[in-house]
């Protein structure tokens, strides 16, 4: 058997063809590849960019509603009643220094129309023992 | 006209045209050979081809000019042929290696190849070898790409490619003297 040897034996080509003009247009193949490749394109990220911070700024905003309700809401002033509770519970305060600090109108304000019944009246002033003590007075 | 010298006439926007068209005059033959050698069929060297040059232009910006114009190319064109080959194996739900091998089987039937039979067989007797000793064989049998120039496009040592194409040598002549 005869051994092969590359370099001894007549150079070996490929047997690959080339289309005939293959070349000729092939310049003008790369310069309109390179041409599409200019066009400005734009991913659909881009295209969709305006409507994506859209939502995630209504998306913070609707996040917000509650946090500033919250911090707009919250006062540092006290409300009436706890004030009138603290005047009446923990303090020396009587009802005449109470008086005192109140205009005539503020009295007029606060002032309660009780329309007490004669008969009812009556009931009271016989069932209570110190009915004498407030005739004097 | 050197090296630097129409580097530089491809990066000046006015006379960048003029220069990428001798370029392509220049290089298409050869890169088209080196980038037929690894994908094998013409329509694929084709696609693949276009693919090197609108890569080379784009990129021009960047080349720094530390290895060889012809050099930078080569590589280029060398990692887009192995990865269209790895990719279309892919979507073929198959491997390189047996996608090349399907297309060497049947390389009579191909248009665009007019081989003999001892064509064939130095083709299936390469396609045998580990894929790195193929590209060696093919870049030095076929395309004679000198050692030094090989070493900058395939990032190999001069040493490593002589042993590679060495034993690449020593298979194929087996294979060439038992079949």
């Amino acid at each position: 058997m005869k051994t092969f040897k590359l370099d001894n034996d007549p150079k070996i080509g490929t047997g690959f063809k080339v289309p005939d003009a293959y070349f000729d247009d092939f310049q003008s193949k790369i310069d309109q590849r390179l041409q599409e490749n200019e066009k400005p394109t734009i991913s659909l990220f881009a295209k969709r960019k305006t409507w994506f911070f859209a939502a995630a700024a209504l998306f913070i905003m609707a996040l917000s509603i509650p946090l500033l309700n919250l911090m707009f809401t919250s006062s540092t002033e006290i409300d009436k009643d706890t004030l009138e509770m603290y005047l009446s519970n923990q303090t020396n305060l009587s009802n005449d220094d109470i008086v005192e600090l109140l205009n005539e109108e503020d009295i007029q304000k606060i002032k309660i129309d009780l329309k007490i019944e004669d008969q009812e009246l009556e009931d009271i002033l016989t069932t209570n023992c110190n009915m004498e003590e407030y005739i004097v007075d | 006209m050197e090296e630097q010298e129409f580097i530089a006439l491809l990066l000046d926007p006015k006379t960048q045209n003029t220069a990428f068209q001798k370029l392509l005059s220049d290089y298409q033959r050869p890169l088209y050979s080196h980038i037929r050698n690894i994908v094998l069929n013409h329509d694929d060297t084709d696609d693949v081809l276009q693919n090197t040059f609108v890569k080379v232009f784009q990129h021009l910006k960047n080349f720094k000019g530390e290895s060889k114009l012809f050099s930078w190319m080569y590589r280029i064109a060398t990692n887009e042929a192995i990865t269209f080959i790895n990719k279309k194996a892919k979507r073929n739900g198959t491997t390189s290696e047996a996608m090349q091998t399907r297309i060497v089987e049947n390389l009579r039937a191909d248009t665009y190849f007019d081989g003999n039979e001892i064509q064939i067989k130095l083709q299936k007797a390469i396609h045998l070898l580990p894929q790195k000793q193929q590209l060696v064989f093919k870049m030095r049998y076929y395309e004679e790409i000198k050692y030094e120039d090989m070493s900058e496009i395939l990032g190999t040592s001069v040493g490593a490619l002589k042993a590679s194409y060495h034993h690449a040598v020593k298979k194929i002549e087996n294979y060439m003297t038992s079949n």
